[in-house]
Protein backbone atom coordinates (compact mmCIF):
# COMPACT_ATOMS: atom_id res chain seq x y z
CA UNK A 1 0.00 0.00 0.00
CA UNK A 2 3.08 2.52 1.08
CA UNK A 3 5.21 1.60 -1.91
CA UNK A 4 4.28 3.40 -6.01
CA UNK A 5 2.12 1.52 -8.13
CA UNK A 6 3.88 -1.24 -10.08
CA UNK A 7 6.84 -1.26 -7.57
CA UNK A 8 7.50 -5.15 -6.68
CA UNK A 9 6.25 -5.94 -3.44
CA UNK A 10 8.98 -4.57 -1.04
CA UNK A 11 10.25 -7.53 1.00
CA UNK A 12 8.99 -7.42 4.27
CA UNK A 13 11.20 -9.31 6.92
CA UNK A 14 8.83 -10.89 9.59
CA UNK A 15 11.06 -13.28 11.20
CA UNK A 16 14.75 -13.61 11.03
CA UNK A 17 17.03 -16.22 12.35
CA UNK A 18 20.83 -15.77 12.30
CA UNK A 19 23.02 -18.48 12.87
CA UNK A 20 20.77 -20.49 15.59
CA UNK A 21 21.86 -23.09 17.50
CA UNK A 22 19.60 -25.37 20.42
CA UNK A 23 20.89 -27.51 22.25
CA UNK A 24 19.04 -29.18 25.09
CA UNK A 25 21.89 -31.30 26.22
CA UNK A 26 25.54 -30.54 26.45
CA UNK A 27 27.16 -31.96 22.94
CA UNK A 28 23.94 -32.88 21.02
CA UNK A 29 22.30 -30.40 18.76
CA UNK A 30 18.76 -30.28 17.94
CA UNK A 31 19.10 -26.81 15.93
CA UNK A 32 22.47 -26.59 14.66
CA UNK A 33 23.73 -23.12 12.59
CA UNK A 34 20.07 -22.32 11.28
CA UNK A 35 19.77 -19.08 9.08
CA UNK A 36 16.39 -18.01 7.64
CA UNK A 37 13.76 -15.44 7.26
CA UNK A 38 10.22 -15.68 6.76
CA UNK A 39 8.64 -12.88 4.61
CA UNK A 40 5.01 -10.97 6.26
CA UNK A 41 2.44 -13.16 4.79
CA UNK A 42 4.51 -15.51 4.12
CA UNK A 43 3.48 -19.02 3.86
CA UNK A 44 6.11 -21.93 4.61
CA UNK A 45 6.69 -25.57 5.30
CA UNK A 46 9.12 -26.75 7.64
CA UNK A 47 9.72 -30.43 6.51
CA UNK A 48 11.98 -33.20 7.64
CA UNK A 49 12.32 -36.86 9.99
CA UNK A 50 11.23 -36.87 13.21
CA UNK A 51 14.01 -35.70 15.43
CA UNK A 52 14.92 -33.07 12.65
CA UNK A 53 13.90 -30.45 15.36
CA UNK A 54 10.75 -28.92 13.46
CA UNK A 55 9.25 -28.64 17.25
CA UNK A 56 12.57 -26.69 18.34
CA UNK A 57 12.32 -24.03 15.86
CA UNK A 58 8.96 -23.38 16.54
CA UNK A 59 9.53 -23.18 20.30
CA UNK A 60 12.25 -20.68 19.52
CA UNK A 61 9.65 -18.59 18.22
CA UNK A 62 7.24 -18.44 20.66
CA UNK A 63 9.80 -18.03 23.67
CA UNK A 64 9.51 -21.35 24.78
CA UNK A 65 12.73 -22.42 24.83
CA UNK A 66 15.83 -20.09 24.64
CA UNK A 67 18.45 -20.49 21.41
CA UNK A 68 21.74 -21.27 22.84
CA UNK A 69 23.50 -19.55 20.07
CA UNK A 70 22.48 -17.18 17.15
CA UNK A 71 20.13 -13.88 17.19
CA UNK A 72 15.88 -14.11 16.42
CA UNK A 73 14.43 -11.65 15.06
CA UNK A 74 10.70 -11.13 15.09
CA UNK A 75 9.60 -7.74 13.58
CA UNK A 76 13.13 -5.84 13.95
CA UNK A 77 12.92 -6.93 17.99
CA UNK A 78 15.20 -9.05 18.93
CA UNK A 79 14.03 -12.27 20.90
CA UNK A 80 16.68 -14.21 21.86
CA UNK A 81 17.45 -13.09 24.87
CA UNK A 82 14.18 -11.84 26.13
CA UNK A 83 13.22 -10.94 29.78
CA UNK A 84 10.62 -13.24 31.10
CA UNK A 85 8.67 -10.32 31.15
CA UNK A 86 8.55 -9.35 27.99
CA UNK A 87 7.24 -13.15 26.75
CA UNK A 88 3.62 -12.95 27.17
CA UNK A 89 3.54 -9.38 24.86
CA UNK A 90 5.31 -11.24 22.22
CA UNK A 91 2.95 -14.93 22.57
CA UNK A 92 -0.15 -12.74 22.37
CA UNK A 93 1.21 -11.43 18.69
CA UNK A 94 1.64 -14.97 17.46
CA UNK A 95 -1.05 -18.14 17.30
CA UNK A 96 0.46 -21.50 17.53
CA UNK A 97 -0.91 -24.99 16.71
CA UNK A 98 1.05 -27.39 18.97
CA UNK A 99 1.53 -30.81 18.26
CA UNK A 100 -0.19 -31.92 21.25
CA UNK A 101 -2.91 -29.33 20.72
CA UNK A 102 -2.73 -27.75 24.90
CA UNK A 103 -6.31 -27.26 25.34
CA UNK A 104 -7.95 -26.76 28.80
CA UNK A 105 -9.56 -29.38 29.27
CA UNK A 106 -11.88 -28.65 32.26
CA UNK A 107 -13.21 -25.40 29.80
CA UNK A 108 -16.02 -25.49 26.88
CA UNK A 109 -14.71 -25.50 23.19
CA UNK A 110 -15.84 -21.98 22.56
CA UNK A 111 -14.16 -21.02 25.70
CA UNK A 112 -11.06 -22.62 24.59
CA UNK A 113 -11.23 -20.08 21.81
CA UNK A 114 -12.01 -17.49 23.57
CA UNK A 115 -8.76 -17.53 26.06
CA UNK A 116 -6.71 -15.92 22.96
CA UNK A 117 -9.18 -13.12 22.75
CA UNK A 118 -9.79 -12.79 26.98
CA UNK A 119 -5.77 -12.52 26.83
CA UNK A 120 -5.81 -9.81 24.23
CA UNK A 121 -8.58 -8.03 26.16
CA UNK A 122 -11.45 -7.78 23.86
CA UNK A 123 -15.09 -6.77 25.05
CA UNK A 124 -17.00 -9.51 25.86
CA UNK A 125 -19.64 -9.09 23.27
CA UNK A 126 -16.64 -8.97 20.66
CA UNK A 127 -15.26 -12.10 22.35
CA UNK A 128 -18.43 -14.50 22.10
CA UNK A 129 -19.27 -12.79 18.33
CA UNK A 130 -15.35 -14.17 17.03
CA UNK A 131 -15.30 -17.15 19.15
CA UNK A 132 -18.17 -18.45 17.66
CA UNK A 133 -17.01 -17.23 13.89
CA UNK A 134 -13.93 -19.11 14.34
CA UNK A 135 -15.42 -22.18 15.47
CA UNK A 136 -17.90 -21.96 12.35
CA UNK A 137 -14.39 -21.51 10.19
CA UNK A 138 -13.24 -25.07 11.81
CA UNK A 139 -16.98 -26.76 11.35
CA UNK A 140 -17.53 -26.64 14.51
CA UNK A 141 -19.89 -24.39 16.11
CA UNK A 142 -22.21 -27.25 16.82
CA UNK A 143 -19.64 -28.58 19.21
CA UNK A 144 -19.10 -24.99 21.19
CA UNK A 145 -20.35 -26.44 24.70
CA UNK A 146 -18.32 -29.87 24.80
CA UNK A 147 -15.18 -29.90 26.74
CA UNK A 148 -12.31 -31.36 24.70
CA UNK A 149 -11.62 -34.41 26.21
CA UNK A 150 -14.90 -35.77 24.82
CA UNK A 151 -13.56 -34.79 21.29
CA UNK A 152 -11.85 -36.82 18.62
CA UNK A 153 -8.15 -35.90 17.88
CA UNK A 154 -9.35 -34.41 14.75
CA UNK A 155 -11.78 -31.78 16.38
CA UNK A 156 -9.38 -30.95 18.99
CA UNK A 157 -7.01 -30.08 16.38
CA UNK A 158 -9.34 -27.99 14.76
CA UNK A 159 -10.52 -26.33 18.09
CA UNK A 160 -6.46 -25.62 18.37
CA UNK A 161 -6.92 -24.05 14.83
CA UNK A 162 -9.52 -21.91 15.52
CA UNK A 163 -7.63 -20.71 18.99
CA UNK A 164 -4.59 -19.74 17.59
CA UNK A 165 -6.39 -17.51 14.42
CA UNK A 166 -9.24 -16.27 16.82
CA UNK A 167 -6.90 -12.91 17.56
CA UNK A 168 -5.73 -12.53 14.09
CA UNK A 169 -1.67 -13.15 14.62
CA UNK A 170 1.08 -11.47 12.66
CA UNK A 171 2.75 -15.22 13.26
CA UNK A 172 1.07 -18.41 12.83
CA UNK A 173 2.99 -21.91 13.69
CA UNK A 174 1.70 -24.87 13.03
CA UNK A 175 3.26 -27.95 14.33
CA UNK A 176 1.57 -30.93 12.23
CA UNK A 177 -2.43 -29.34 11.76
CA UNK A 178 -3.54 -31.93 9.87
CA UNK A 179 -1.61 -34.66 11.50
CA UNK A 180 -4.95 -36.40 13.12
CA UNK A 181 -7.21 -35.32 10.06
CA UNK A 182 -8.95 -37.27 7.00
CA UNK A 183 -7.74 -36.25 3.47
CA UNK A 184 -10.37 -34.26 3.59
CA UNK A 185 -10.91 -32.44 6.35
CA UNK A 186 -6.68 -31.68 5.91
CA UNK A 187 -7.44 -29.80 2.69
CA UNK A 188 -10.25 -27.93 4.49
CA UNK A 189 -7.58 -26.98 7.87
CA UNK A 190 -5.21 -25.83 4.99
CA UNK A 191 -7.14 -23.90 3.35
CA UNK A 192 -8.31 -22.28 5.96
CA UNK A 193 -4.40 -21.38 7.34
CA UNK A 194 -3.71 -20.37 3.49
CA UNK A 195 -6.54 -17.87 3.78
CA UNK A 196 -4.74 -16.22 6.85
CA UNK A 197 -1.76 -15.93 5.20
CA UNK A 198 -3.29 -14.59 2.17
CA UNK A 199 -4.50 -11.82 4.74
CA UNK A 200 -1.14 -11.27 6.05
CA UNK A 201 -0.71 -13.73 8.17
CA UNK A 202 2.82 -15.22 8.04
CA UNK A 203 2.43 -19.19 8.65
CA UNK A 204 5.04 -21.77 9.11
CA UNK A 205 3.62 -25.26 9.27
CA UNK A 206 5.71 -28.38 10.28
CA UNK A 207 4.36 -31.52 8.46
CA UNK A 208 5.29 -34.82 7.95
CA UNK A 209 3.02 -35.20 5.03
CA UNK A 210 4.85 -34.86 1.69
CA UNK A 211 1.65 -34.97 -0.55
CA UNK A 212 0.57 -31.77 1.39
CA UNK A 213 3.72 -29.79 0.15
CA UNK A 214 3.41 -30.57 -3.00
CA UNK A 215 -0.46 -30.00 -3.41
CA UNK A 216 0.45 -26.12 -2.14
CA UNK A 217 3.63 -26.08 -3.87
CA UNK A 218 4.73 -23.56 -1.09
CA UNK A 219 8.11 -22.68 0.26
CA UNK A 220 9.59 -25.61 1.97
CA UNK A 221 12.26 -25.69 4.68
CA UNK A 222 13.73 -29.39 5.16
CA UNK A 223 15.45 -29.96 8.24
CA UNK A 224 17.71 -32.76 8.85
CA UNK A 225 19.33 -33.76 12.06
CA UNK A 226 19.13 -30.14 13.34
CA UNK A 227 20.34 -28.01 10.23
CA UNK A 228 18.62 -27.05 6.93
CA UNK A 229 19.20 -29.35 4.01
CA UNK A 230 16.98 -27.35 1.39
CA UNK A 231 15.27 -24.53 1.58
CA UNK A 232 12.98 -24.90 -2.06
CA UNK A 233 11.30 -21.61 -2.92
CA UNK A 234 7.81 -21.84 -4.33
CA UNK A 235 6.98 -24.27 -7.10
CA UNK A 236 4.63 -23.20 -10.49
CA UNK A 237 2.33 -20.58 -10.53
CA UNK A 238 0.72 -18.17 -8.24
CA UNK A 239 2.41 -18.38 -4.37
CA UNK B 1 -14.03 0.76 31.12
CA UNK B 2 -15.29 -2.57 28.60
CA UNK B 3 -11.56 -3.72 29.51
CA UNK B 4 -12.33 -3.50 33.02
CA UNK B 5 -15.38 -5.06 33.02
CA UNK B 6 -13.94 -8.09 30.71
CA UNK B 7 -11.51 -8.48 32.81
CA UNK B 8 -13.34 -8.99 35.94
CA UNK B 9 -16.05 -11.06 34.00
CA UNK B 10 -13.10 -13.01 33.47
CA UNK B 11 -11.26 -13.49 36.71
CA UNK B 12 -15.30 -14.25 38.51
CA UNK B 13 -15.82 -16.80 36.14
CA UNK B 14 -12.00 -18.47 36.21
CA UNK B 15 -12.38 -18.39 39.97
CA UNK B 16 -15.69 -19.22 40.46
CA UNK B 17 -14.53 -22.53 38.01
CA UNK B 18 -11.42 -23.11 40.22
CA UNK B 19 -13.56 -23.26 43.16
CA UNK B 20 -16.61 -25.75 41.92
CA UNK B 21 -14.17 -27.75 39.67
CA UNK B 22 -12.10 -28.69 42.51
CA UNK B 23 -14.33 -28.84 45.95
CA UNK B 24 -12.42 -31.39 48.09
CA UNK B 25 -9.33 -28.75 47.86
CA UNK B 26 -11.34 -25.75 48.06
CA UNK B 27 -13.23 -27.63 51.61
CA UNK B 28 -9.75 -28.21 52.73
CA UNK B 29 -8.82 -24.59 52.72
CA UNK B 30 -11.85 -23.05 54.29
CA UNK B 31 -11.76 -25.44 56.72
CA UNK B 32 -8.31 -25.09 57.46
CA UNK B 33 -8.91 -21.08 57.42
CA UNK B 34 -11.91 -21.66 59.47
CA UNK B 35 -9.68 -23.50 62.36
CA UNK B 36 -7.08 -21.23 62.75
CA UNK B 37 -9.17 -18.13 62.88
CA UNK B 38 -12.52 -20.16 65.36
CA UNK B 39 -9.31 -20.44 67.78
CA UNK B 40 -7.66 -16.98 67.50
CA UNK B 41 -11.67 -15.55 68.08
CA UNK B 42 -11.77 -17.57 71.13
CA UNK B 43 -8.98 -15.91 72.89
CA UNK B 44 -10.06 -12.62 71.77
CA UNK B 45 -13.63 -13.22 72.58
CA UNK B 46 -12.13 -13.94 76.09
CA UNK B 47 -9.66 -11.10 76.18
CA UNK B 48 -12.90 -8.46 75.22
CA UNK B 49 -15.00 -9.88 77.72
CA UNK B 50 -12.08 -9.41 80.71
CA UNK B 51 -11.37 -6.21 79.31
CA UNK B 52 -15.14 -4.95 79.45
CA UNK B 53 -15.37 -6.39 82.88
CA UNK B 54 -12.51 -4.41 83.61
CA UNK B 55 -14.60 -1.18 82.27
CA UNK B 56 -17.64 -2.07 83.80
CA UNK B 57 -15.70 -2.54 87.32
CA UNK B 58 -13.62 0.63 86.82
CA UNK B 59 -16.67 3.11 86.28
CA UNK B 60 -17.88 1.82 89.98
CA UNK B 61 -14.59 2.17 91.10
CA UNK B 62 -14.12 5.54 93.02
CA UNK B 63 -12.37 5.94 96.56
CA UNK B 64 -14.81 6.53 99.56
CA UNK B 65 -12.81 8.48 102.37
CA UNK B 66 -14.50 7.83 106.06
CA UNK B 67 -14.19 10.62 108.23
CA UNK B 68 -12.94 11.66 111.70
CA UNK B 69 -15.88 11.32 114.06
CA UNK B 70 -15.54 14.77 115.58
CA UNK B 71 -15.15 17.12 111.85
CA UNK B 72 -18.59 19.12 112.19
CA UNK B 73 -20.43 19.66 108.94
CA UNK B 74 -18.23 23.03 107.88
CA UNK B 75 -15.37 21.16 107.82
CA UNK B 76 -16.83 18.13 106.07
CA UNK B 77 -17.88 20.86 103.03
CA UNK B 78 -14.05 22.38 103.38
CA UNK B 79 -12.62 19.18 103.37
CA UNK B 80 -14.79 17.93 100.44
CA UNK B 81 -13.82 20.98 98.60
CA UNK B 82 -10.24 20.61 99.27
CA UNK B 83 -10.62 17.16 98.25
CA UNK B 84 -12.37 18.42 94.75
CA UNK B 85 -9.14 19.91 93.48
CA UNK B 86 -6.92 16.72 93.63
CA UNK B 87 -6.04 15.77 90.03
CA UNK B 88 -8.12 12.85 88.47
CA UNK B 89 -11.27 13.60 91.16
CA UNK B 90 -14.25 14.15 89.30
CA UNK B 91 -16.88 14.60 92.16
CA UNK B 92 -17.03 14.60 96.02
CA UNK B 93 -20.01 13.94 97.60
CA UNK B 94 -20.75 14.05 101.14
CA UNK B 95 -22.20 11.51 102.65
CA UNK B 96 -23.08 12.36 106.31
CA UNK B 97 -24.02 9.62 109.32
CA UNK B 98 -27.40 9.86 109.05
CA UNK B 99 -27.27 9.10 104.89
CA UNK B 100 -24.46 6.48 105.49
CA UNK B 101 -27.32 4.36 108.06
CA UNK B 102 -30.01 5.16 105.58
CA UNK B 103 -28.56 3.78 102.99
CA UNK B 104 -27.36 1.05 105.26
CA UNK B 105 -30.96 -0.02 105.98
CA UNK B 106 -32.31 -0.04 102.89
CA UNK B 107 -28.87 -2.50 101.98
CA UNK B 108 -29.86 -4.74 104.73
CA UNK B 109 -33.61 -4.87 103.50
CA UNK B 110 -36.17 -6.91 105.55
CA UNK B 111 -33.58 -7.26 108.66
CA UNK B 112 -33.17 -3.38 109.07
CA UNK B 113 -35.22 -4.12 112.21
CA UNK B 114 -32.53 -5.31 113.98
CA UNK B 115 -30.73 -1.96 114.14
CA UNK B 116 -33.48 -0.29 115.92
CA UNK B 117 -31.77 -1.89 118.61
CA UNK B 118 -29.21 0.03 118.46
CA UNK B 119 -28.86 3.38 120.53
CA UNK B 120 -26.59 5.91 118.39
CA UNK B 121 -25.43 5.67 115.10
CA UNK B 122 -22.31 3.63 114.54
CA UNK B 123 -21.72 4.98 110.87
CA UNK B 124 -18.72 7.93 110.19
CA UNK B 125 -19.61 10.56 107.82
CA UNK B 126 -17.50 9.60 104.31
CA UNK B 127 -16.88 11.49 101.52
CA UNK B 128 -17.85 9.37 97.95
CA UNK B 129 -15.16 10.24 95.73
CA UNK B 130 -15.74 9.36 91.52
CA UNK B 131 -12.19 9.70 89.45
CA UNK B 132 -11.98 10.96 85.75
CA UNK B 133 -13.31 9.17 83.38
CA UNK B 134 -9.49 8.97 82.27
CA UNK B 135 -8.05 7.90 85.64
CA UNK B 136 -10.28 4.96 86.29
CA UNK B 137 -7.64 2.49 86.35
CA UNK B 138 -5.16 1.12 88.78
CA UNK B 139 -2.56 3.61 87.99
CA UNK B 140 -5.13 6.93 88.49
CA UNK B 141 -6.99 5.29 91.39
CA UNK B 142 -3.14 4.93 93.04
CA UNK B 143 -2.56 8.48 92.56
CA UNK B 144 -5.64 9.65 94.19
CA UNK B 145 -5.67 7.32 96.82
CA UNK B 146 -1.96 8.51 98.15
CA UNK B 147 -3.09 12.71 97.39
CA UNK B 148 -5.86 11.65 100.09
CA UNK B 149 -3.83 9.68 102.48
CA UNK B 150 -2.62 11.58 104.98
CA UNK B 151 -4.92 14.53 105.30
CA UNK B 152 -6.36 15.91 108.33
CA UNK B 153 -9.78 14.79 108.56
CA UNK B 154 -9.57 11.39 106.95
CA UNK B 155 -9.72 8.75 109.13
CA UNK B 156 -9.36 5.87 106.37
CA UNK B 157 -9.46 4.62 103.00
CA UNK B 158 -11.43 1.72 101.31
CA UNK B 159 -10.85 1.11 97.57
CA UNK B 160 -10.24 -1.99 95.26
CA UNK B 161 -6.74 -1.14 94.20
CA UNK B 162 -5.66 -4.81 94.84
CA UNK B 163 -8.15 -6.53 93.15
CA UNK B 164 -8.37 -4.17 89.69
CA UNK B 165 -4.71 -4.53 89.78
CA UNK B 166 -4.65 -8.14 89.51
CA UNK B 167 -7.52 -8.10 87.59
CA UNK B 168 -5.58 -6.08 84.88
CA UNK B 169 -2.87 -7.99 85.34
CA UNK B 170 -4.55 -10.83 83.99
CA UNK B 171 -5.96 -8.72 81.10
CA UNK B 172 -3.04 -7.76 80.81
CA UNK B 173 -1.73 -11.31 79.75
CA UNK B 174 -4.78 -12.30 78.30
CA UNK B 175 -4.62 -10.05 75.70
CA UNK B 176 -0.20 -10.67 75.07
CA UNK B 177 -1.40 -14.38 75.21
CA UNK B 178 -3.90 -13.73 72.38
CA UNK B 179 -1.79 -11.98 70.27
CA UNK B 180 1.24 -14.22 70.69
CA UNK B 181 -0.88 -17.11 69.64
CA UNK B 182 -2.97 -15.43 67.30
CA UNK B 183 0.41 -14.47 65.30
CA UNK B 184 1.78 -18.35 65.46
CA UNK B 185 -1.88 -19.34 64.02
CA UNK B 186 -2.00 -17.01 61.79
CA UNK B 187 1.22 -17.83 60.73
CA UNK B 188 0.53 -21.67 60.81
CA UNK B 189 -2.69 -20.97 58.74
CA UNK B 190 -1.01 -19.39 56.09
CA UNK B 191 1.98 -21.91 55.73
CA UNK B 192 -1.33 -25.14 55.48
CA UNK B 193 -3.62 -23.14 53.49
CA UNK B 194 -0.35 -21.81 51.23
CA UNK B 195 0.22 -25.36 50.93
CA UNK B 196 -3.45 -26.85 50.39
CA UNK B 197 -3.67 -23.94 47.58
CA UNK B 198 -0.38 -25.10 46.55
CA UNK B 199 -1.40 -28.15 45.71
CA UNK B 200 -4.49 -26.66 44.49
CA UNK B 201 -2.33 -25.11 41.93
CA UNK B 202 0.13 -27.90 41.51
CA UNK B 203 -3.08 -29.56 39.60
CA UNK B 204 -4.03 -26.84 37.78
CA UNK B 205 -0.27 -26.25 36.34
CA UNK B 206 -1.09 -27.49 32.40
CA UNK B 207 -3.88 -24.71 32.78
CA UNK B 208 -1.24 -22.65 33.76
CA UNK B 209 1.59 -23.51 31.36
CA UNK B 210 -1.34 -23.04 28.39
CA UNK B 211 -2.85 -19.57 29.38
CA UNK B 212 1.13 -18.85 29.69
CA UNK B 213 1.56 -20.26 26.00
CA UNK B 214 -1.13 -18.02 24.65
CA UNK B 215 0.26 -15.38 26.03
CA UNK B 216 -1.55 -14.40 29.68
CA UNK B 217 0.16 -12.63 31.95
CA UNK B 218 1.51 -13.55 35.39
CA UNK B 219 -1.06 -11.38 36.56
CA UNK B 220 -3.94 -11.96 34.56
CA UNK B 221 -3.07 -16.11 35.39
CA UNK B 222 -3.11 -14.86 39.12
CA UNK B 223 -5.79 -13.09 39.76
CA UNK B 224 -8.77 -15.75 40.02
CA UNK B 225 -6.47 -17.39 41.78
CA UNK B 226 -6.20 -14.74 44.44
CA UNK B 227 -10.07 -13.78 44.32
CA UNK B 228 -10.35 -17.88 45.02
CA UNK B 229 -8.56 -17.82 47.66
CA UNK B 230 -10.09 -14.84 48.76
CA UNK B 231 -13.46 -15.88 48.62
CA UNK B 232 -12.44 -18.97 50.84
CA UNK B 233 -10.56 -17.31 53.41
CA UNK B 234 -13.77 -15.60 53.90
CA UNK B 235 -15.82 -18.83 53.86
CA UNK B 236 -13.74 -19.93 56.52
CA UNK B 237 -13.89 -16.75 58.11
CA UNK B 238 -17.84 -16.99 58.40
CA UNK B 239 -17.83 -20.59 59.02
CA UNK B 240 -15.52 -19.26 61.77
CA UNK B 241 -17.40 -17.10 62.90
CA UNK B 242 -20.73 -19.36 63.43
CA UNK B 243 -18.55 -21.60 65.60
CA UNK B 244 -17.62 -19.20 68.08
CA UNK B 245 -21.58 -17.51 68.46
CA UNK B 246 -22.91 -21.33 68.82
CA UNK B 247 -19.75 -21.89 71.10
CA UNK B 248 -20.38 -18.97 73.31
CA UNK B 249 -23.91 -19.50 73.27
CA UNK B 250 -23.32 -23.38 74.69
CA UNK B 251 -21.37 -21.76 77.22
CA UNK B 252 -23.06 -18.44 78.28
CA UNK B 253 -25.04 -20.34 81.47
CA UNK B 254 -21.69 -21.38 83.08
CA UNK B 255 -19.83 -17.94 82.06
CA UNK B 256 -22.93 -16.04 83.02
CA UNK B 257 -22.73 -17.63 86.85
CA UNK B 258 -18.96 -17.35 87.15
CA UNK B 259 -19.32 -13.74 86.71
CA UNK B 260 -21.96 -12.81 89.01
CA UNK B 261 -20.63 -14.90 91.89
CA UNK B 262 -17.41 -13.30 91.33
CA UNK B 263 -18.77 -10.00 91.22
CA UNK B 264 -22.25 -9.65 91.32
CA UNK B 265 -23.11 -8.64 87.82
CA UNK B 266 -22.94 -10.66 84.25
CA UNK B 267 -23.37 -9.13 80.73
CA UNK B 268 -20.96 -11.55 78.50
CA UNK B 269 -20.94 -10.11 75.44
CA UNK B 270 -20.17 -11.39 71.66
CA UNK B 271 -18.60 -10.12 69.34
CA UNK B 272 -19.46 -6.45 67.77
CA UNK B 273 -20.34 -6.24 63.81
CA UNK B 274 -17.33 -4.71 63.78
CA UNK B 275 -14.82 -7.15 64.96
CA UNK B 276 -16.97 -9.75 63.06
CA UNK B 277 -16.14 -8.06 60.02
CA UNK B 278 -12.74 -8.13 60.80
CA UNK B 279 -12.42 -11.70 61.25
CA UNK B 280 -14.26 -12.86 57.96
CA UNK B 281 -11.61 -10.38 56.37
CA UNK B 282 -8.98 -11.24 58.31
CA UNK B 283 -9.86 -14.42 56.59
CA UNK B 284 -9.89 -13.33 53.33
CA UNK B 285 -7.00 -11.88 53.60
CA UNK B 286 -5.50 -15.33 55.29
CA UNK B 287 -6.94 -17.01 51.83
CA UNK B 288 -5.17 -14.05 49.61
CA UNK B 289 -2.27 -13.99 51.08
CA UNK B 290 -2.01 -18.32 50.77
CA UNK B 291 -2.52 -18.00 47.32
CA UNK B 292 0.16 -15.62 47.30
CA UNK B 293 2.51 -17.46 48.34
CA UNK B 294 1.90 -21.07 46.74
CA UNK B 295 1.96 -19.00 42.99
CA UNK B 296 5.04 -17.33 44.03
CA UNK B 297 6.77 -20.39 45.13
CA UNK B 298 5.50 -22.33 42.03
CA UNK B 299 6.54 -19.43 39.99
CA UNK B 300 10.35 -19.72 41.26
CA UNK B 301 10.49 -23.66 40.96
N1 LIG C 1 12.96 -30.76 26.05
C1 LIG C 1 13.90 -31.49 25.45
N2 LIG C 1 14.94 -31.98 26.17
C2 LIG C 1 15.90 -32.69 25.57
N3 LIG C 1 15.91 -33.00 24.28
C3 LIG C 1 14.92 -32.56 23.51
C4 LIG C 1 13.85 -31.79 24.06
N4 LIG C 1 12.98 -31.48 23.07
C5 LIG C 1 13.48 -32.05 21.96
N5 LIG C 1 14.64 -32.68 22.21
C6 LIG C 1 15.46 -33.36 21.22
O1 LIG C 1 15.75 -32.45 20.19
C7 LIG C 1 15.66 -33.09 18.93
C8 LIG C 1 14.65 -32.37 18.05
O2 LIG C 1 13.38 -32.53 18.60
P1 LIG C 1 12.07 -31.88 17.96
O3 LIG C 1 10.96 -32.13 18.88
O4 LIG C 1 12.38 -30.48 17.61
O5 LIG C 1 11.91 -32.76 16.65
P2 LIG C 1 10.73 -32.74 15.58
O6 LIG C 1 11.36 -32.45 14.25
O7 LIG C 1 9.65 -31.84 16.00
O8 LIG C 1 10.25 -34.24 15.62
P3 LIG C 1 8.77 -34.84 15.36
O9 LIG C 1 8.57 -34.84 13.89
O10 LIG C 1 8.85 -36.20 15.90
O11 LIG C 1 7.80 -33.96 16.10
C9 LIG C 1 15.27 -34.54 19.20
O12 LIG C 1 16.45 -35.31 19.15
C10 LIG C 1 14.70 -34.52 20.58
O13 LIG C 1 14.98 -35.71 21.24
MG1 LIG D 1 7.70 -32.11 16.59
Amino acid sequence: MTGPVGEAPRRDALVQMYHVSKSYQPGSFALRDVTLEVQKGEFVFLTGPSGAGKTTLLKLLFAAEAPSEGQIVLRGRNIARLRERAVPALRRRIGVVFQDFKLLANRTVEENVAVTLEVLGRPPREIRRRAFEMLKQVGLQHRRHAHPPALSGGEQQRVALARALAGEPELLLADEPTGNLDPELTLEIMDRIAHAAARGTSVIVATHDHSLIERYGRRTLQLEAGHIKEDRPPAGPGT
Amino acid sequence: MTRLAADLRYVARTSLRGLVGSPTTSAVCVATIAVALLLVGAFGLLVQNMQGLLDRVGDDLGVTAYLEPDLDADARTSLAARVATIEGVAEVAVISREEALRRFREGVGAQSGLLDALEENPLPASLEITLHEAQRGPEGLRRVVEALDGLPGVADLAFGQEWVEGYARAVRLARGVTIGAGAVLAVAALLIVANTIRLAIFARRDEIEILALVGASRTFVAWPFLIEGCLQGAAGGVLALVGLYALFRATLPEIESGFSLLLGFAEPAFFAPGSALALVVAGAALGALGSAAALLSGWRS
